[in-house]
């Protein structure tokens, strides 16, 4: 009875958090200020993890997503730093257009929810061990294990890695061709274009 | 007070309802910022709605497996391995065109 | 065909094959690399293709001697094109009396002119291509020949024509000889649509009958069961024909089977430049000189005469068919005489004099019926002969411009002391044209003459005494102008005689030029029963060499010294003259109707609304493409974010549906 309150008060508070710090996240003009919004609506649905019995999960969730992710993209903020950076000025029209339109779509998935008959809608106990079944999961090579998924998800990190670390180098590799693609600035850089590389925009900055 | 709490306890609607609404506002943000950097911010809140929804299944579902918890796994480390390469190629982004403003990102005009 | 016919007649297919393999081998892999084997093999080749001719006639005629029974065999044939059961179009090798000497005509000359153009294309940029394109004619006009079916004889007709073409406009960096083949072409392409359009009719009521006609001959019975509806061999059998002609359809009153061969003969008369068709030929003259030897007088010309003699039986059957052959030929044969007495170039001379004898041997053919068929082969007598003096004529004309770099007779003269063989031989073959004892053209003339007498034609008989008066005439203006009298142009003064390649073919055509006369043709040629060589007739005799040694005289008279009674004479002619000598202005007939009358009245109205209606609705989709995409590319603004839009915008109206769908 209590712990059913509880539930409600912790889930509808959490709720409300979250969302007001979602609104904020994609709101805020100040870049900084949005990430920290960001950060806090991640941290708010660990609690909502913890709430669901997740609680691995929502340890998970801190490390990798505040730890990590949120981290990272204030790094980036600041790396690209400058005074209009900081700052985001969406536009008027594309504000509206783009209100109506999640508007429609939370409209369209919230009518079939409720037409929805979904077959369980009780919630079940805890499993006994929560980590314990998930490891076993995560290394089942059986039909209803995830170990291929597994394996291709560290192949990706790596590739990630890897593929972040080659895009954000600093220069490209010499003596190679460079082109962005049709762009309007990216021609083959020659040996001219290499020697003008100092002025273009935010190279060389410390 | 209590007991119509308790008797209000959430279900399955109210949870997917919040996973929606969070959804919908990280399209918002998808859809409006300018900032190519706020708009991968957008998108982790989309990717967070979704490894919710997988956990509020995973709990609803008289399956006693984690299932579902273990995709919400997934999508965490997908989520990291798309800032990692998206803030890359934002950085790159800004080295080669000074900006990160994606309206200026249209050299595929038509 | 049966075990004891040669080894010549099994392998009859390589008399054509032969350059058409040399053809291709000398066009694609010689010619670009080495001219002078260019020359040399074409020519071998010629002269191979010659001696199996030969080969073939003697085993022909040891199997059936002269005079007897000449059956048409075909040794050799396969099919080629089978359009429905019971209709196929063969290729193969016929063999009768006229093929073969069709076949002897047209290696013999045309071996005789490679080995003449071997000395007169001698350091010409395109030696090479020249004989390509004469192995090629050669092939086609041998295809045409040999032809056992009507289909068959179609493409080699048009590959002759083709070939024609090619070699009229030799020399493609000059306006006229380009003018001239596209002339030569369109003319006879026209010519070759009513051809075609009787070949059609030929065949569709051929195929009709066909099944009536085996049934009553009995053809399998009677070893005729590989015949097909388009070959020569039915097309010519009288229960074909009598059917034929019984057909109750008809074409404003004329029957089919008389339409079919007008229409054929439309297509005979553009290649053997008939009246009013012949406005080409004098225009070919374009082309090199020994192009106008083999193709324009001895061989490609006579194609003509020889689809109408090959189609003889049918033409006799129509009558009226006939008879417009007789009419047509005649009115040429007058007509480009009188213009031959005008004409200054001497090629054109030869030309006309052409088309007049052409037009003689379509007479013979025309005036000939199936019980009197002297005409049938006077016809064929004077298309051999007329092959050999027309093609030394031309050879001539050729050493002659050779030598003096014009082809004006005013700026020759006196060469009869620089080039003495030229001379002899030319003069050989100016009394054999004339009909003079004995050299040949008096014996087919003779023979022609008779034959038009004896059918009763009097009208076309006087005409052909005239003509061969006019003919003596104009021949020896042009030979007293170039040989006798005194040196006029610059070229005529450094004269010298053609080198031994060009005056040996010439000396031998001069020796076939003299004696083929003697020749027992009729043995060889005819239709059913063969007419004993009639000998002499005194009474077309003695007109015929009357009228032909008056025209020697008339000549002799007004050309002999410097030709100014020639002048006075047609300056009291005036417009007269003026008018012959501008082929009475055929040729503006023809630009008025092609350009006042089809291009301004049809083909610029058709082209009006092909430019604004056909065009202007191409043009229109095109331009409506083009705006809507424009358009359309709006949309493409390559910012992510309106993508996005659209993107999710279209993904919750689908599931706005879905749920309307489902609920």
């Amino acid at each position: 009875m209590i712990s059913s309150a509880v539930y409600t008060v912790m889930f509808y508070g959490l709720s409300a958090a979250v969302i007001l710090l979602a609104v904020l996240a994609v709101n805020l003009r100040q870049l900084l200020r949005a990430a920290l919004a960001l950060m806090g609506m991640l941290s708010l649905s660990a609690g909502l993890y913890v709430l669901l019995h997740a609680e691995f999960l929502a340890g998970v969730q801190v490390l990798v997503y505040i730890g990590g992710i949120v981290v990272l993209i204030v790094f980036a903020i600041m790396l690209t730093r400058s005074s209009e950076l900081l700052e985001d000025h969406p536009r008027p029209l594309a504000q509206v257009l783009g209100a109506l339109l999640s508007m429609f779509f939370l409209f369209v998935a919230a009518l079939a929810l409720r037409d929805t008959r979904f077959p369980v809608q009780v919630q079940t106990g805890p499993p006994v061990d929560d980590v314990r079944q998930i490891g076993l999961l995560l290394l089942d090579r059986g039909a209803t294990g995830y170990l291929v998924p597994f394996e291709l998800l560290s192949l990706l990190l790596l590739v990630a890695i890897i593929g972040g670390t080659v895009i954000a180098r600093k220069v490209a590799p010499p003596k190679q061709p460079f082109t962005t693609g049709g762009d309007a600035r990216g021609e083959t850089i020659t040996e001219s274009a290499r020697t003008q590389r100092d002025i273009v925009p935010g190279e060389g900055a410390p | 007070m209590i007991e119509l709490l308790a008797r209000h306890s959430p279900g399955l609607p109210e949870w997917l309802t919040l996973c929606v609404v969070l959804y919908s506002i990280g399209l918002y943000g998808l859809l409006t910022r300018r900032n190519a950097i706020a708009m991968l911010m957008a998108v982790e809140i989309m990717l967070n709605a979704a490894a919710l929804n997988f956990v509020v299944f995973d709990r609803f579902s008289t399956n006693q497996q984690a299932d579902g918890q273990v995709m919400a796994l997934f999508v965490i480390v997908m989520a990291a391995a798309e800032i990692v390469v998206g803030m890359a190629i934002v950085v790159a982004l800004y080295r080669m065109r000074g900006t990160v403003d994606i309206n200026q990102m249209n050299s595929m005009r038509g | 065909m049966d075990g004891d016919s040669g080894w010549m007649m099994q392998h009859a297919w390589l008399i054509p094959a032969l350059p058409l393999v040399s053809f291709a081998v000398v066009g694609l892999l010689i010619s670009p690399y080495w001219k002078k084997g260019a020359g040399v093999i074409a020519t071998l080749s010629i002269v191979a293709s010659m001696v199996c001719a030969y080969v073939l006639a003697w085993e022909y005629f040891t199997l059936y001697p002269a005079g007897g029974e000449h059956p048409i065999l075909v040794p050799w044939s396969f099919e080629w094109l089978r359009y429905q059961p019971g209709l196929a179009a063969n290729v193969g090798v016929l063999v009768d009396p006229i093929s073969l000497l069709l076949m002897i005509v047209v290696t013999t000359v045309s071996a005789l002119v490679h080995i003449y153009s071997n000395a007169y294309m001698h350091g010409d940029y395109g030696f090479g291509r020249y004989f390509t394109f004469l192995n090629l004619f050669t092939f086609s006009m041998l295809g045409l020949v040999v032809a056992p079916d009507i289909i068959q004889m179609y493409v080699c007709w048009e590959l002759v024509g083709v070939s024609s073409f090619l070699l009229i406009g030799f020399y493609y960096n000059k306006p006229s000889a380009v003018a001239a083949s596209k002339k030569a072409f369109i003319v006879t392409r026209f010519a070759d649509l009513g051809f075609l359009v009787g070949v059609l009719l030929l065949s569709f009521y051929g195929y009709r009958i066909f099944p009536d006609w085996s049934a009553e001959v009995g053809a399998v019975a009677n070893g005729l069961a590989g015949t097909q509806p388009v070959d020569f061999q039915y097309l010519n059998d009288p229960v074909f024909l009598a059917k034929f002609a019984a057909l109750d359809t008809t074409f404003l009153g004329i029957s089919l089977l008389t339409l079919s061969m007008c229409l054929v003969f439309m297509g005979a008369a553009g290649k053997s430049a008939m009246f009013p068709l012949h406005i080409w030929l004098p225009d070919a003259m374009e082309g090199p000189t020994p192009v106008s030897a083999l193709i324009h007088a001895a061989t490609m010309v006579v194609a003509g005469v020889y689809l109408v003699a090959r189609l003889f039986p049918a033409f006799a059957f129509s009558g009226t068919a006939a008879l417009l052959v007789a009419y047509v030929g005649a009115f040429t044969s007058l007509f480009a005489a009188v213009i031959g007495t005008t004409q200054d170039d001497i090629k054109r001379v030869l030309a006309f004099s052409t088309l007049s004898q052409l037009g003689y041997m379509m007479l013979a053919l025309g005036v000939s019926t199936a019980e009197h068929t002297l005409g049938y082969t006077a016809s064929m007598f004077h298309l051999f002969t007329h092959a050999f003096f027309k093609a030394l004529l031309f050879m001539g004309a050729g050493a002659v411009i050779h030598a003096v770099h014009t082809n004006s007779i005013w700026e020759m003269g006196g060469l009869w002391r620089k080039m003495p063989i030229t001379h002899i031989t030319f003069l050989v073959a100016t009394l054999a044209i004339s009909g003079i004892w004995p050299f040949a053209g008096f014996f087919s003339k003779d023979e022609i003459l008779a034959a038009a007498l004896g059918s009763g034609h009097y009208v076309i008989f006087g005409v052909a005494v005239l003509v061969a008066g006019l003919t003596a005439f104009y021949m020896f203006r042009i030979y007293f102008v170039t040989f006798w009298g005194k040196g006029r142009g610059a070229g005529a003064a450094h004269a010298h005689e053609a080198p031994a390649l060009m005056w040996m073919p010439m000396a031998l055509l001069a020796v076939l030029s003299a004696v083929t006369g003697f020749f027992p043709m009729a043995e060889y040629v005819h239709l059913g029963e063969a007419e004993g060589h009639h000998g002499i007739n005194l009474a077309v005799v003695i007109p015929a060499t009357l009228f032909a040694l008056i025209g020697i005289a008339m000549a002799a008279s007004l050309y002999i010294g410097d030709g100014h009674r020639a002048v006075a004479l047609a300056k009291m002619l005036g417009s007269v003259h003026q008018t012959i000598k501008q082929k009475f202005y055929i040729d503006e007939v023809y630009l008025f109707i092609t350009h006042r009358i089809i291009f301004h009245r049809i083909a610029r109205p058709i082209a009006w609304f092909d430019k604004r209606m056909v065009d202007g609705g191409v043009d229109a989709s095109g331009w409506a493409t083009r705006s809507g995409g424009r358009a359309l590319s709006l949309l493409q603004t390559g910012q992510v974010q309106t993508y996005g839009l659209w993107f999710t915008g279209g993904v919750a109206f689908v599931v706005l549906i879905l749920w309307s769908a489902l609920v």
